[in-house]
């Protein structure tokens, strides 16, 4: 035995540990539940999109078969837009429990339409889902404090702390290696569940191995960190006490408390603004001139200067060019808006660095592509495809072309990416 | 009863000494009291900047000039969301639901904006309200002081002398648990403070009080179970363990699980989804824009039967009037029964939540803390169908000037010259038929039921912690 190396020492020990051999058998078992139901809940969200683009398909081809004009065609006709989950989603939902990741639009006015909302129960956004983001980011720590904050006390208590340190020469260094092939076991009862789904759903290796290596990363500050207040002349309860309001600070007060500074120093205009705004700019205009509608109409579309309004009382040209007017007068709301939440975004991601749980969960999310930067790409890709809805039809109905069923096969489709 | 009091005095003398245990309550309790009182800032001005966009809105509306009735149909209304006066403790689901609602004819829409969509995402714990303090963090404080009660005594061999005098066990434990009891009340006064204030903005002070009463049941069960584990386990190491690893179990595992479950259990299709099969529904109806439609076939004979007369020209109302009313009814009846299913669903997954609370008190005191705030999905679908009726009312009204008031002959011919326009105008002060909107919570009593089950389960946790520690104070071994 004496000639054994001390690592193999230290992990025949560990493996006859039963209380380590528990948590890392929790650990494991809690981990294939989060990619388990994330994997679920990627499949359900991919259903649901395949279903609604034939829903979406056939209900416009339904109303495209009614409609003789370019104006209604335009009106009576929506088109579904989706973010799809990525293939590494199902580790980190993020922001799709309370950010929509689906959306139906038609040529109206596109501020009146874009902050339509259609997700899930809010309680279930509240109470927040258990994704391999959350496991890892919160609960993980934790399991490692408990792990790791007796080692030297226990110990002590037990009267081997003089007898180890005499025998083992280093004691530091056969602490370190006790702490870090617990955490090692608890490594791997994290990571081998997210390969295996990683692989089922394939993930790109690379992302794999990103979130391979940020966990690697995270523990290996915890486990040094708890090997630091481990070392501490003070009884077991003391450490965990301090570890345990260290993770409080880390993952709850600063994170908290940079929210509401942010969100304190970044202001966004109200929803309400926004709202009220577009509905002014677009119901006014019916009692506007027409003339009123287009100057501002034709600013941003010289190429339609030749169009001449019509006298009848109702033109679907004039209807749309309002619908688009209403927009124009809500785009600086409309772009703070945007701004404002880039903004936000920007400075949560800065002020992460201080806080590791905050780091990984974002990182992970980012990985994901499920996180505010990508809530936002979507919204982007809404408005972009809104754009070209106006560019396929404006010709025929600024320019004349006659109305012709067979081109709306050529209507731009929404992309997913 | 004397010596009850005598070790319940000694547990706070030994707490008083421990420098840990002062400094960790000190950093608890600024942190709450600073969490309850920009929480309370911040509801105070949500609730300001609500109230205000809604009297803007009314103003706006009724200061709309002389128009077609139905123009007002279109023009529409924005309801907002005020915050029930408890969400100053609690705001429950408030920042993950939109705050308004734009209410227009043959419509639902959506609540849009909320604070979550454009809030700085700083992780799953970074939304900190006085709620989620007691919920998660109060817990940790109990177990710190109370973990050594009876296994500080064993380890000390102190157990032995005082069994042996003849102090029953179960005193020891009623005086440990005598000063945590009084230790949990010292806890409570924030949340006292936030109840009175919320009663001072019109709150019921039943309510207050059973919000306040809930919380100390909750954590009434933390040390009743904090008691429980330090007096059945052998090592003070063992004890803290258990207590921590239950409190990572309750406080954060199980309560996200229960979301998973119950997003897989009640699968819930979306909004746009059910609309493909609502529109299918809707579209049997007639259009309410055109009087002629033959689905009103029915409706126009029985008018002319009813005024006898040949002609719709000749009926003493507006039929294009009668129409709207007839068509926005029937297109309502078809949108709130998809609504309400959609609703059922939603509240089939928060039961199944709930019932975890038989497995963690965390999800039971959530529950009832939601429900008795009036930040509870209840709540939420409350709003939804207030602001669902004032729509309905306030086009019904705007219908039934165009049925009355507007002549079928103007009406049709609106389009044919200025004059003829003209004539089509309503009075503004049709505009009347708006009701003025203000969220308010469901009666006291209901909102007491509606939490009576979570209640029920605290009682339970309680009651089954207490027996178990009777029975432990009856055999407390040295």
């Amino acid at each position: 035995m004496s000639t054994q190396n001390p690592i193999m020492r230290e992990f025949s020990f560990m493996v006859r540990d039963r209380a380590v051999m528990i948590w890392i058998v929790v650990v494991l078992c809690l981990s294939v539940v989060t990619v388990w139901s994330g994997l679920g809940e990627v499949q359900y969200q991919r259903d649901t999109i395949n279903r609604l683009l034939e829903d979406d398909e056939s209900n416009r081809a339904a109303e495209f078969s009614k409609q003789t004009d370019w104006g209604s065609a335009a009106y009576y006709s929506f088109h579904l837009t989706y973010d799809s989950p990525s293939d590494f989603a199902f580790a980190a939902m993020g922001q799709r429990d309370s950010a929509p990741w689906k959306h139906r639009v038609r040529m109206l006015a596109l501020e009146g339409q874009i902050y339509e909302h259609d997700t899930g129960n809010p309680v279930l956004a509240l109470v927040g889902r258990f994704d391999f983001a959350f496991f890892s980011a919160f609960v993980l720590p934790l399991v490692l404090i408990f792990l790791l904050h007796d080692l030297q006390a226990s110990e002590r208590v037990a009267g081997r702390y003089n007898l180890l340190v005499a025998t083992t020469g280093s004691p530091k260094s056969s602490w370190l290696t006790r702490a870090f092939l617990r955490s090692s076991g608890i490594l791997i009862a994290t990571i081998v569940p997210l390969l295996i789904a990683g692989a089922l759903s394939g993930t790109s290796f690379l992302i794999i191995l990103s979130a391979v290596l940020m966990v690697f990363a995270y523990i290996v500050f915890w486990t040094l960190l708890c090997v630091w207040f481990a070392s501490w002349n003070h009884s077991a309860s003391v450490i965990l006490s301090a570890l345990i309001g260290v993770w409080i600070v880390l993952s709850t007060i600063v994170p908290a408390g940079g929210r509401m500074v942010i969100d304190g120093m970044v202001p966004v205009p109200s929803g309400a603004d926004i709202l009220m705004t577009q509905r002014e700019a677009v119901n006014d205009a019916w009692d506007l001139p027409k003339e009123d509608t287009m100057r501002p109409f034709l600013e941003r579309h010289p190429e339609w200067a030749n169009y001449t309004p019509t006298e009848i009382s109702f033109a679907w040209e004039w209807y749309f060019a309002f619908q688009q007017v209403g927009d124009q007068k809500t785009e600086q709301l409309s772009e703070a808006y945007v701004a404002g939440r880039v903004e936000r975004d920007r400075l949560a991601s800065l002020l992460s660095i201080v806080s590791p749980p905050a780091l990984l969960e974002r990182s992970l999310q980012r990985l994901a592509n499920t996180d505010m930067q990508a809530a936002l790409a979507y919204e982007g890709r809404v408005r972009a495809f809104h754009a070209e809805l106006r560019a396929f039809y404006y010709p025929g109905l600024f320019g004349g072309d006659p109305f012709d069923k067979s081109a709306l096969k050529e209507l731009p489709s929404f992309s997913a990416n | 009863m004397n010596a009850v009091l005598i070790i319940a005095k000694e547990e706070w003398r030994y707490w008083l000494r421990s420098k840990l245990a002062i400094s960790v309550i000190a950093l608890f309790v600024a942190t709450l009291v600073a969490v309850t009182l920009l929480t309370a800032v911040r509801m105070g001005a949500e609730s300001h900047e609500r109230a205000h966009h809604q009297g803007e809105a009314e103003e706006t509306f009724l200061s709309q000039p002389d128009r077609h009735p139905h123009r007002m149909v279109h023009y529409g209304h924005y309801v907002f969301r005020e915050p029930a006066p408890l969400s100053l403790f609690d705001p429950g689901i408030d920042p993950v639901t939109g705050q308004s609602i734009f209410l227009e004819g043959h419509r639902q829409n959506s609540a849009t904006f909320s604070n979550s969509a454009a809030s700085a995402d700083l992780g799953g714990l970074s939304w900190l309200t006085p709620a989620i303090i007691y919920q998660v963090f109060a817990p940790l404080l109990i177990i710190l002081l109370g973990h050594g009660a009876i296994i500080r005594e064993r380890e000390a061999k102190a157990l032995a002398p005082l069994l042996a005098q003849g102090v029953d066990g179960r005193v020891i434990i009623a005086g440990k648990a005598l000063a945590l009891t009084s230790f949990v009340l010292l806890l409570l006064i924030p949340l006292g403070f936030s109840a009175l204030l919320a009663v001072s903005n019109g709150e019921s002070f039943l309510a207050s009080a059973s919000l306040v009463g809930v919380y100390f049941l909750y954590m009434l069960v933390w040390s009743a179970l904090t008691l429980f584990v330090s007096s059945s386990l052998p090592k003070r190491s063992a004890v803290i363990a258990t207590l921590a690893a239950l409190w990572l179990a309750f406080t954060l595992v199980i309560p996200a699980i229960a979301v998973n479950v119950a997003s897989r259990g009640v699968p819930l299709a979306g909004k746009i989804e059910t609309d493909f099969a609502m529109l299918n529904e809707a579209n049997k109806l007639g259009d309410g824009h055109n009087s002629k439609d033959a689905a009103f076939d029915q409706l126009r004979a029985s008018l002319l039967k009813q005024y006898n007369v040949e002609r719709v020209e000749d009926l003493e109302v507006n039929i294009r009037g009668i129409v709207a009313q007839k068509a926005e009814k029937d297109l309502t009846d078809v949108l709130n029964t998809f609504a309400y299913k959609r609703m059922d669903g939603e509240l089939r997954q928060v039961a199944m939540i709930a019932d975890h609370g038989w497995f963690t008190p965390m999800l039971a005191v959530a529950s009832a803390s939601r429900a008795i705030s009036g930040t509870d999905l209840v709540h939420y679908h409350l709003f939804l169908r207030q602001a669902e009726s004032l729509r309905f009312e306030f086009v019904q009204g705007l219908n039934k000037v165009h049925a009355e008031q507007l002549s079928y002959t103007d009406d049709i011919n609106r389009n044919r010259d200025e004059e003829s326009w003209q004539k089509v105008l309503m009075d503004s002060s049709n505009w009347q038929v708006l009701n003025e909107f203000h969220f308010e919570t469901a009666s006291t009593s209901a909102r007491l039921s509606s939490a009576g089950m979570s209640i029920l389960m605290l009682i339970i946790w309680m009651g089954v912690l207490s027996g178990i520690l009777l029975g432990i104070g009856g055999r407390l071994k040295p």
